[in-house]
Order: structure tokens, then sequence, then C-alpha cells
């Protein structure tokens, strides 16, 4: 790479860096959201419509053009969007040209939705669009444009799965239009990650780039001139030598597939670039804790909450607690506070950090689970010793507590990109964070078919039990009429759980989670298998974490089709309707049949963490195993559901606010 | 116990940093309730932080070399729990950072370092607005004037200047004593329009010299004074200087005495005016007798009123608060009572209280409550005084205040429950108690009636009055009343004698007598003639009796229950009077009326309300032990312009404000309406005397009888 590109680079990473996005508060944010509403007016529903129609009406002229005058067009129009700005009609004659260059690369030509959907997303909006309408190609029709005008573009997936299959399957489009496209996957290397962001478009899962952007910001340290940074030893270059820019050449714009996957549900952790510590008298003193913390009693000694995931020790605690340590001769145990929080994490490690859920331990390591995804994070650990209070609880070899060097939340990640673009199933739900966060307006899409799918109204029931029995009737009621079924379950150990009762009743079914991501693509091809009994196939039957609930696209096959379509049995609300709405969609796609059930008991995490006076009531309503209020027991969930919502939002805007305040108010960047 | 966490996941931000203090900061220490405390000084931009011995520590120890996590270190091995937590540290280095006081290794972040600056004007123009009440303009540096002054007084800014002051002021006190009533008298020509030009150029004049005060004494100690000008207190410019240089005194009394500065001069020039007032008492300049009082009059009640008061955020309020140890005495006892009211009605388990100390912990607990019933009583009257001057403006000062003062805390507040992570796991009993609170509140003032009560003024008025005259000629012998007395019916109240009746009487006695011998003579004689004396007999009965009646009138009797008025009759004891003469007045007691006045503004419920449904008591001026029970006779609807006795008046020494080119003293500048009250068989008390009426409404709840109120008022003042 040449040393004036890298040059560059370093003076874009730079000046992306300076961006520091204003977070309104109080009144600012009603009065922000309404500037930013009549600033963002100009992108209509209709007007979408009528500019799409006029696309639609120079398809039949480009039909019939050569490849070659195609080509020649391509680059006459990449050279203008490059100048920057350019009217709407040459943008309409733009999205013409990429969509004919997708219909001859790919065979498929998008439809007028998918047209408007492209041309919302170009002018940098959060578009909704229904699963199954082809998002993928609304996406790389609007990314086209994008890195036309902005150079780089940054396409964010949710996960590395999806991030190399889209990049592959998009490249012919991309190649004629002019474009480089590259995937970052966790198995790149770091070394060769640098030559990958200088293509045009980089797939990626907001995890690697942020990741990468955040190395490159330790990297730069605090400089803040390109001039500086070329100056700086840490670069890899003396004076006036060569020059070893940051791997990302600034962040000039982004598209986000599901986005709100994304933009908020990931929002609530930050992302934390760590190094171990050296440290290794700690071990013994996590371990030490633990014993402690398995001691006391849960009641008379301390009490939990799990909502906050914190635990308060009672004075008769402290005084046993006190008893304990005092034997111990690390010095830790002599400062009476440290020693304290030791002991009140080791508890939330013990009651809030369930393995299956949270965590799995994997070849005798912890690794934390995504709540949202259902993946592993095999990188991540948790701060401040609580990962290594989880290591001493499960009686692991204890690792060394890691420290911070770098932190950053997604929110502020995506806030520093001029244009920032996504698309999601499920955007409308979260409409108001979009806008007031991230300044972007939602628009929602219609769809190209009406949808088929039928959604069931959920099933209440009094526990656990008689709600798994009623889940394997359904799927073994799929199964024998020759069904393909989706079982999405919020945690590994309930999908494990799943899979039990299922080989119990003998249907034949396939396990998606963490621990089998390997299989994922071919699980996920077959998913939509339907039976045929004269040939003995049997319909597939998939138990899959929230892993299958993004992006995953199940075609089922004729049989499936004629007998309905798919299944989506969800055996628990999650903690926000859009993720349910999520995985339903999984089913009923562009137009097809398919049917959604939903199954929920009053044992529920979700109802008894945040509603649990409803679930009181509910256990008293009539029904023995099975709520026979059914409405009034959705009612109860829906509330549940809100509640969860609501606190999650708030956890987000802490973190925002945290970050916004550490990035006004401390030295340095 | 305190929820300190040791660490934050923020400390990577600061870990590795070097700062140090920048080379300029001044430190002073001072003592707070027996602790030690540093403050850090900015001379350049008077900008101050206190900290306490072992964050002083902390920051001691950053020198430019050892990292934020080295001397976290150290500071943890020297105090154990008492270090620092790294959340602590973050914050602290970022309000050092942001005063100013630190530097930091790292290049200077332009756009950080801008946005600072915006920040920061964005909140002085935020106060700004907040405090419309008080608007500040900066307007130039004092302190090369204050230089040149400072050592001209510094021989007397010492204990014995001190002395010498109290002295002068001990002595003006004492000379000014014995002419309290002219001093009194002379409110009345201060407050005169005319005399307004005067009070205003006074007022700045002895204000300026406030402020010179505190200037100087905080030169005399060193301090700088950067900043001169005028704040705008409703209206009226006052100036001011900038003495926040004193905060970093070590000296408590050196603090207290800068704030006291402006009071010292002030009061001295007071002294020095009450001393010329007195002797330009007998002739001199009345223009300079005047200036005296008026600058006495500034100089001594505003300094009292409004600088010495600690309640507001004046010089008062900065010595209690040197003097009690207590910095941010305002904003740690709004702390407290936040701290209280989440505890206890709440019951919030995570708060704490802004201080440990127990006899602290009650001072603020006073001050705030003081300082919150105060703030509130200062709005209502400041509001409703400039809006009886200029309704317009005092209408938008106080919409105005009330929406900073009441309204962005209530919206405060409902944020508050809303988002605060505090009540996080509470949040529905906490928003039930406050919807409980505010429903009984509501309820209270909302719906359970009041006793609704409204005054005015009255005086006793006589519809029967009856005049007592002498029945016959006579000279008057005694008298047995006197005015004021009450009589029954029949009671002798003058006593005559008249030597012509009695003469007369015996005349026609005698003629009887003679009649009556003739009768009989001629009863033998002729029997016509003794029918004839017969008559005449009979004749001069008739006389007779005609005669004793009018002897029967001698003593003059009173006609009715009363009681007497007007002339004493015991001065005309002695004196002849002819029939017919005015001797005394009889009042009838049983009919005895009260003519009310009430404010056109303050009376419309009269004529709303049935007369029956308000009860109307009285109490005589005389007597204000006794309450009379009166009923309302008639309304007289229109407005009255004239009062209906001259004792209503201002100058009959009443309430009512008079025309004062009229000399009746019964013409009034807005028109009232007029009552008749009447107490049947009561005696109230003297005719003309002045009663002070009650009339109770119907029990009404509070907030219709506020809304009342208010509408009287908007009414009153849009109607001038």
């Amino acid at each position: 790479m040449s040393s004036l590109s890298r040059y560059h680079a370093l003076y874009e990473s730079i000046r992306s860096r300076q961006i520091r996005p204003e977070v309104h508060k109080g009144l600012d944010k009603v009065v922000g959201r309404a500037i930013m509403r009549f600033k963002m007016r100009g992108v209509t529903r209709s007007w979408l419509r009528t500019q799409a129609e006029r696309v639609d009406l120079m398809a039949p002229e480009l039909r019939s053009v050569s490849a070659d005058s195609l080509r020649s067009r391509v680059e006459q129009l990449r050279a203008v969007f490059a100048r920057g700005s350019q009217a709407e009609e040459q943008v309409r004659t733009g999205l013409a040209v990429v969509r004919e260059v997708a219909r001859r690369e790919t065979g498929e030509e998008a439809y007028l939705v998918q047209v408007m959907g492209a041309l919302a997303l170009y002018h940098g909006r959060i578009i909704e669009m229904a699963t199954g309408e082809g998002k993928t190609l609304t996406g790389s029709l609007a990314a086209t444009l994008i890195a036309w005008k902005r150079r780089h573009l940054h396409v964010f997936t949710v996960n590395d799965y999806l991030a190399s299959r889209d990049a592959r399957s998009r490249e012919a489009i991309y190649r004629f239009c002019g474009l480089s496209v590259g995937a970052i996957v966790q198995e790149i290397d770091e070394k060769d990650r640098a030559a990958i962001y200088e293509r045009s478009i980089v797939y990626g899962t907001p995890k690697q780039i942020t990741a990468d952007w955040l190395r490159d910001q330790i990297r730069l340290g605090r400089t803040n001139t390109a001039w500086a940074g070329r100056q700086t030893s840490a670069l890899g270059g003396g004076p006036r030598g060569p020059i070893s820019g940051p791997m990302i050449p600034g962040l000039s714009a982004a598209l986000v597939d599901e986005a709100d996957a994304v933009l908020i549900d990931e929002g609530v952790v930050p992302l934390i670039i760590a190094r171990s510590r050296r440290q290794d008298d700690m071990a013994e003193v996590y371990l030490q804790a633990a014993r402690i913390a398995a001691k006391l009693d849960e009641g008379p000694d301390y009490s939990i909450e799990h909502l906050r995931r914190r635990a308060d020790l009672r004075r008769r605690g402290l005084v046993r607690a006190e008893q304990a340590w005092s034997e111990f001769t690390e010095p830790i145990w002599k400062a009476a506070r440290r020693a304290e929080e030791l002991i009140r994490q080791a508890l939330v490690a013990r009651h809030c950090y369930v393995r299956g859920r949270q965590y799995e331990v994997v070849e005798g390591k912890v690794v934390i689970v995504d709540e949202y995804t259902g993946r592993f994070l095999p990188d991540r650990s948790w701060e401040h010793g609580l990962h290594q209070a989880v290591e001493a609880k499960e009686g692991l070899e204890v690792t060394a507590d890691r420290e911070t060097l770098a932190r950053m939340s997604f929110q502020r990640f995506f806030r520093t990109y001029p244009l920032l673009a996504g698309m999601t199933g499920t955007a409308a739900d979260a409409t108001s964070e979009m806008e007031a966060v991230y300044q972007r307006p939602v628009i929602v899409i219609p769809t190209h078919r009406p949808i088929a799918r039928v959604e069931s109204p959920a099933r209440v029931f009094k526990d656990t039990e008689s709600k798994w029995i009623a889940i394997t009737d359904a799927v073994v009621e799929a199964a024998r009429a020759g069904r393909p079924a989706l079982v999405g379950t919020r945690s590994i150990a309930a999908s494990e759980l799943m899979s039990r009762l299922l080989d119990s009743r003998g249907v034949a079914h396939k396990v998606l989670n963490a621990n089998f991501d390997k299989e994922e693509a071919t699980l996920i091809a077959a998913a939509g298998r339907g039976g045929d009994e004269r040939s003995g196939v049997t319909p597939a039957i998939t138990v899959a974490t929230n892993m299958a609930g993004r992006g995953t696209d199940i075609k089922p096959d004729a049989a499936a089709l004629a007998v309905g379509g798919l299944l989506v049995v969800l055996t628990e609300m999650h903690g926000a309707k859009r993720i349910d709405r999520q995985f339903m969609g999984r089913s009923g796609r562009q137009g097809d049949p398919g049917q959604a059930m939903v199954f929920v008991s009053l044992d529920d995490e979700l109802i008894v963490r945040h509603a649990p006076w409803a679930a009181a009531v509910l256990r008293a309503s009539p029904g023995r195993v099975e709520c026979r209020w059914g409405w009034l027991g959705r009612a109860a969930f829906r509330l549940a559901q809100r509640r969860s919502e609501a606190r999650d939002r708030r956890s987000r805007e802490a973190v925002l606010r945290q970050d916004t305040w550490m990035e006004k108010y401390l030295p340095g960047t | 116990m305190s929820e300190r966490p040791t660490f934050s996941p923020f400390w990577h931000r600061v870990r590795a940093m070097t700062p140090r203090l920048r080379p300029h900061v001044q430190i002073t220490r001072q003592h707070y309730r027996g602790q030690r405390w540093h403050v850090l000084q900015d001379p350049s931009t008077n900008q101050f932080f206190r900290l306490g011995p072992v964050a002083y520590e902390y920051v001691q120890m950053l020198d430019g070399r050892r990292t934020v996590e080295e001397v976290w270190k150290i500071s943890l091995s020297r105090h154990g729990d008492d270090a620092p937590t790294q959340g602590e540290v973050i914050q602290l280095i970022s309000q050092l950072y942001n005063s100013n006081l630190l530097t930091v290794d790292a290049t200077p972040d332009v756009e950080q370092l801008l946005g600072r600056g915006r920040e920061r004007l964005r909140k002085s123009v935020q106060q700004q607005a907040i405090g419309l009440m008080y608007f500040k303009i900066k307007v130039f540096n004092p302190d090369r004037i204050l230089a040149w002054i400072e050592p001209i007084l510094r021989p007397i800014l010492n204990r014995w200047g001190l002395i010498a002051w109290a002295g002068l002021l001990v002595f003006a006190i004492v000379s000014i004593a014995p002419y309290w009533e002219e001093l009194r008298l002379g409110i009345e020509s201060t407050l005169a329009p005319s005399n307004w030009g005067w009070i205003a150029v006074v007022f700045v004049v002895t204000k300026l010299i406030h402020e010179i005060g505190h200037g100087v004494i905080c030169k005399r100690f060193g301090g700088q004074v950067p900043e001169f000008g005028f704040m705008l207190l409703v209206m009226m410019p006052a100036p001011f200087v900038d003495a926040s240089a004193s905060w970093a005194f070590a000296s408590k009394w050196r603090r207290i005495a800068v704030g006291a500065g402006g009071m010292i001069f002030e009061l001295a020039i007071a002294s020095v005016a009450a001393l010329v007032w007195i002797s330009t008492l007998s002739g001199g300049s009345p223009l300079v007798h005047q200036i005296a009082y008026n600058a006495m009059f500034t100089a001594s009640l505003s300094t009292i009123l409004f600088n010495a008061n600690p309640l507001m955020r004046f010089d008062g309020y900065y010595m209690l608060s040197d003097l009690l140890e207590i910095p941010n005495l305002m904003q740690r006892s709004t702390t407290m009572l936040k701290h209280l009211w989440e505890r206890l009605v709440f019951r919030v388990r995570d708060t704490f209280p802004p201080s440990s100390a127990r006899d602290e912990q009650v001072i603020l607990v006073v001050y705030g409550i003081a300082a919150l019933v105060y703030r509130i009583f200062l709005f209502f009257s400041i509001t409703l005084y400039v809006m009886g001057k200029m309704f317009g403006l005092g209408l938008v000062l106080a919409v105005w205040t009330a929406s900073v003062w009441f309204i962005l805390p209530m919206a405060g507040f409902v944020h508050y429950l809303a988002s605060s992570p505090k009540i996080a796991d509470r949040r529905g009993q906490v928003v039930f108690t406050t919807l409980a609170i505010a429903a009984a509140v509501s309820l209270l003032i909302g719906a359970v009636p009041f006793p609704d009560r409204r005054y005015g003024e009255g005086v006793i008025e006589s519809p029967g009055r009856t005049g007592i005259f002498a029945g016959v000629d006579g000279f008057i012998t005694d008298s047995h009343v006197r005015p004021g007395d009450v009589v029954r019916e029949g009671d002798p109240l003058i006593t005559m004698t008249s030597r012509e009746l009695q003469a007369q009487r015996e005349t026609v006695e005698a003629m009887i007598r003679e009649t009556e011998s003739l009768e009989r003579e001629y009863l033998t004689q002729s029997h016509a003639m003794a029918q004839i004396a017969r008559e005449k007999v009979a004749t001069l009965r008739e006389q007779r009796r005609f005669i004793d009646d009018r002897g029967l009138r001698l003593v003059v009797r009173a006609p009715r229950d009363g009681v007497i008025v007007g002339r004493d009759p015991t001065a005309a004891v002695g004196m002849f009077v002819r029939e017919g003469t005015f001797l005394c007045e009889l009042v009838d007691t049983s009919a005895l009326r009260v003519a009310g006045e009430l404010a056109q503004t303050e009376g419309s419920w009269l004529f709303e309300l049935p007369r029956e449904s308000f009860k109307v008591e009285m109490r005589t001026h005389s007597r204000i032990d006794r309450i009379v029970e009166g009923s309302v006779e008639r309304i007289i609807e229109a407005g009255q312009r004239e009062l209906p006795h001259p004792a209503l008046g201002v100058g009959g020494g009443g309430v009512i404000e008079t025309d004062p080119q009229d000399r009746s003293g019964r013409q009034i500048k807005r028109p009232r309406f007029r009552v008749d009250i009447h107490a049947p068989g009561v005696p109230i008390g003297a005719p003309g005397e002045r009663v002070r009426i009650r009339y109770t409404l119907p029990d009404k709840p509070l907030v219709a009888q506020w809304v009342d109120r208010l509408q009287k008022i908007v009414q009153g003042r849009v109607n001038i």
C-alpha cells in the first residue's frame, strides 16, 4: 500500500475520531427530534414510491443495453457520484442501472418496494422491511450507490456467517459496478485486515469492526492531527519514515443490516478491548470468595436482586463472612470494603449467572453467551473480577484479571458515521430510540406480497412442565403432518432440554446453538424441508437459540408449503417484542404460508422478573395447567415485556450518558 | 453503608495519564468543623475547588511523572478503605481539569476546549434567564481603583477601626432614640412621590459604598476583586463586586469580615446620616435633612432586610455559611431535605445525607426549611408588590419566576420519578406514594371546605336619634346623666324648677278655694249662681291639672331606652331654659347601624350570596375583646365615591385612601361598596366609632378561595 494512501487513511481516521456527536437531554431532546424530523421531512413513503416508479420506467430500455455499454454507463455514474452532490435524477438513473446490473449478475430483479427501500437507505434512513422481503438485494443496491459517493462503506451484519455469505453473494454486482468488496470475520489475521478495509465495501459484524476501530484508537494514542500521527513512532514510522497507518481509513458510511439488533439491543454492553494483567495471587482470592459465598445462606445472610444483578449482605452474613475471611492471609482481605465487594461479587456470580444461559463452559473455559443472539463471544470476558468469580464458582482454573484498554459503546461508534442507514424487519417498535439516539427517522416499506403467516395467540401455562409438554405435543403433531418446524429457545440449556424431550418422543430433529455453530449453514439450508411419508423423508425439526432469529433465510420446499409452510414455535417470550417478531418472521416469507405459535408459562423469567404480581394474579385465575383467561395472560406478558424494554432502554441511555460525560469532561480522547 | 465500588469501568480513560496541578494554582488550608480542607484557586479565572485531606493528598502526589494509577495505588496502601475509589478519582480529575486547575500531558483537544467554553456560556445565559429577578451586568474591573482606596483606609481597617465603628453606631442609636416620633413621621414624606428620585440616587450611592466596603476589605486581606457590575434587583439597579477571592482565605473570620464589609460601611453611612438628620432637625436645609433621612433609611433598612438576611444568597448567607463552617449551605441543605424525603417518605435505601455529622445535619434541615418557606414568601410578596405597581411587568415576572421556582422543579421531579436510577427498584411504590400525597393535598385544598373570611371596615351610625328638649320654661337644677350614659325609658335626665309655674298654681289654687266658698254661699241664695260657681271650679281645677302636667315636665325623662349623646347637660345646670330648648340627644341603641365599607374588588360576593348565608361579626377599636354579631340590612350596589364618615379615611385615622385634596376627608379615590349592617338590641359602641368587620362566608375549598382572591387582584389592577 502506498505511503500516500496510508497517510490519507491516517488523516481520515483522525478526522473521524474527532467527531463528537451531541447527546441531548431533557427538553433539548424533544426539540432536537423535532428539528431532525423537519430536516428529514423530504423522504416520505409516497415520495419514495413515485421515485421508484420512475426508476422502474427506465428498466425496459436498460434491459436491452449491451454489457459493454452498461459498463460504460456505470463508469460515468460512478464518476458523477464521486464528485459529490448529484441531482435526484442521477440517483434514479444510478439506481436503475445498478438494478439492471443486479438482474444480470444474480438473476434477481428488485421489486418496486426494494427500490423504494434502497432509495431510503441511500438517503440515510432506517427502513423496516418485513422479513423475507429481500433485504440483502435492497441493501446491495443502496450499498453500491453509497460506496460510489462516499468511497468507503461498512455493511454491518449480525454474524460472521452472514458477513462472508453476503460479501460473496454480492461480489459480482459490486465488481461490475467498479467496487471492491471484502468481509472482516473473526478468523482474519490482524495484519491482513488493513488491506480489506481499504476496499470500497466491507462486510462485517459490529464487534469486529468496532474492535478494529478501537485498536486503531489505542495505537493512535493521543495523537490528534494526522501530521502528529505521522511522526508517532507507535505507528511504525520514525520521522518522515514509512507510516503504518490505522487499519480503518476513517468512518464514512455505514449500512446496518438488522439495525435494531445492532443499534439498539447491542447498545447495552459496550465493546471493550482488554489485556490480561499479571496478578496471579488473585486467583486464590477468588476461590476463597467463592467458598465463603457457598457457605452463606440466602435469606438470613444476604438477598439477591436478580433484576439489577446485585447482592446485598445482611448483618448476619457480613459477620459470618468476616469471620471466614479473617483466616485468610492475602492482603486484600484486610481492606473491609474490597473484601465485602468480593463476597458480593461471588454471590452475584453464584445466583445471577447461570450456565447455559449467560455463559457456557467450553474446554475448561468460561465463554460468554450473547443473550440476544445466542452466540458465543469467545474473546469477551466480564470485568472487574466477575469473570474470575464465575470461573471460581465453576471450579475452573481462574484466569488473570483483565484490564480495560479502551472501551466504546456501539451507540457512540455508529453515531460517528456521517452517513448511517439501516434496515431491519422490526424497526417500528424502536422508532423513538432511533430518532433520539441516532437522529435517523424510520420508514416502513410496504411488503411486496401480503403476509400469509398465521400467528396463533400465545398460550399461557401455569408452570414450566406443562408448557414444555404442550410444546412437545405441538412439535410432534407438526412432525406427523410432515411439516417443518423451528423451535426457538432463549438459552442453550433450554434448547438442550427441548432436544431431550423430542428424543423421548422419538422425533428426529437437529439442534442449533452456540455449541454447534459450525453446522449453522447446513442446518438452516435444510430447515425448510417438508416431510414425505411415501419416500420416508421426515420433516426438518430444528431446535435453535436466538442464533436462528436473525438473517437466516429458511426456504420451505414444495412439500412443506403443501402442509402449511414452516411452523415457528417460541418457547418463551423475549425481553423485547422485536425479538419475538424477528423469530416469528422466519416463517411466512415472501407471502409463503406459515404459522407461529408462542408458549409461555408463569415461571418464565420474563414475567417473574418484570411483573411478578401479574404472575400471582394469573396463577389464581381459572384453569389447571393452562390459563383459561388467555387474553389476561397475554396482556400480562406484554406488560412484562414493555417493562423489560423500558429497563433495557434506560440502561442503554445510561451507557450513552456515561460515554458522553467521559468525552466531554475528561482530558484526551 | 454507602455504596462505593472500588473499580470503575472507565478507569482506562485516566489510568495512564500523568497530570499535575497547574503551577499557578494557589492553595490555602481551611478548617471546617474540625476538619482540614484545602482550597485550590486559579487566580486568573477565579475558579475554586475544595478538597478533603485524602483527596488533597492524592492531588499533591500527582506530579506529572507518576500516573494516575500509581498514585491511586499509593493512596490505597496508605488509606485503605478511605482512599478514593476509581470512580471518585475520575470525578476528581474531570472536575479539576474542567476548572482549569489540572494540566494533562495530552495535547489539548481544541474541540473539547471550545465545547467547554460554549457550555460555560450557555450555562451563564441559562442562569441569567433563571434569575430574572436578579439580572447581572458586568461593567469593569475595579481592582486598580480598590488598590488605590485600600491603602488610604488601611489605618482604620483593623480591630481598632471596628471598635470605633461600633462606637459610632451606638452613639448614633443613642442620640436618635429621643426623636423616635419625628423619625416615624418622617416616613411619610420619604415615601412621597416627590422624594423617589432622591431615594433612588441615595440607594445607588449607599450600595456603591457597600460594594466598596466588600472590595476594600477583600483587598485588605490580599484578595483580588476582578469584577464590578450592576445587578437588577427587581428592576432596581444594585451594584456588586466579585469578592469571591475571599473564599480562599484561610481564616474564617477574614472571610466573614469581607462578607460583612459592605454592611459595616453602609451602617457607618447610616450612623453619620442619622447625626446629620438630628442636627438639621431644627433649621438647616430641608433638602439636606431629607437626604440624610433617605440615607439613614436605605442604608439601615435595606442592609438589615436584605444583606444581613441569610436566607437569600447575599452577604448574610455567606457569613452564616462561614460562621457555621458549612460551605455550600444552601445546596447541601436542599440535598439534605431531599435525602430525608427520599428516606422517610419514599423509603429509598440508596440515599445518603450530605453530611454524617449529627449537628451539621440538624443545621442543614433547619436552614433548608427556613430558606424554603422564605423563598415562597418572597415570591408572593415581590410578585404582588410589583404587580401592584406595574401590572403587566409583574405578571411576566410572576409567570417567569413561578416557572423557574415551581414548574421547573416540578418537571424535574416528574423526570426524577420517571427515570431516576435511585428509585429504579421501587418506582411503583414511589409513584404511588407521590400520587397519594398529591391526591391528599389536592383533596385538602380542592375539596375540603375551609372557613372563608373577608375583612372590612365600618363606622357606627345611628338612624334613631332623639333630641331631648326642655318641656317648659325653667331653671335647670340638676342633671342626672352625662353623654354616653345608657338610660332606660322613664329615667329622669334633668330636673328643672319654675317659679312661674309655682306661682300660677298657687293663683289657681287660691281661685279654686275662693270660688268654692262662693259656691257654698250661693248654694243658699241662688241656685243658678251656685251652678255657675261650680262650673268655674271645674274649669279652675282643669286649669290646675294642666299646670300640674307642666310641672311634671320639669323632670325631663328619657322617652325611650338609649344612650345620651351630644351636649353635656350637666354643663347647663343653673341655666334658665325656655320651653323647646335643646338639652341633649338620646340615641336609640336598639337601632344602631354600622356603615360598612368594602372595596369593589373585595365585595363582589355580596351580590352573589344570599344575605342569610354569611355571618357578620364586628369589633370596635375601643373594645377589641367584644365581638358583636350583626346582619346585613342593605347593600348599596353602585360604587360610592364618598365615605359615610371621615373616620374611615386615612385622614380620620382609618385605612381607606382618601383624596388628599378634599377637606371633608370623605372623598375616596376608588369607588367602594357600602353595606349597612344592623345589630338589633346590642349596644355596639358609640356612633362614629370605627369598627372592624369580619364577614364569614360559607365554607369553601381553599383553591376556590384563592382563585377568587387572585381574580380580585387581577380585576382590581386591570381596572385602574
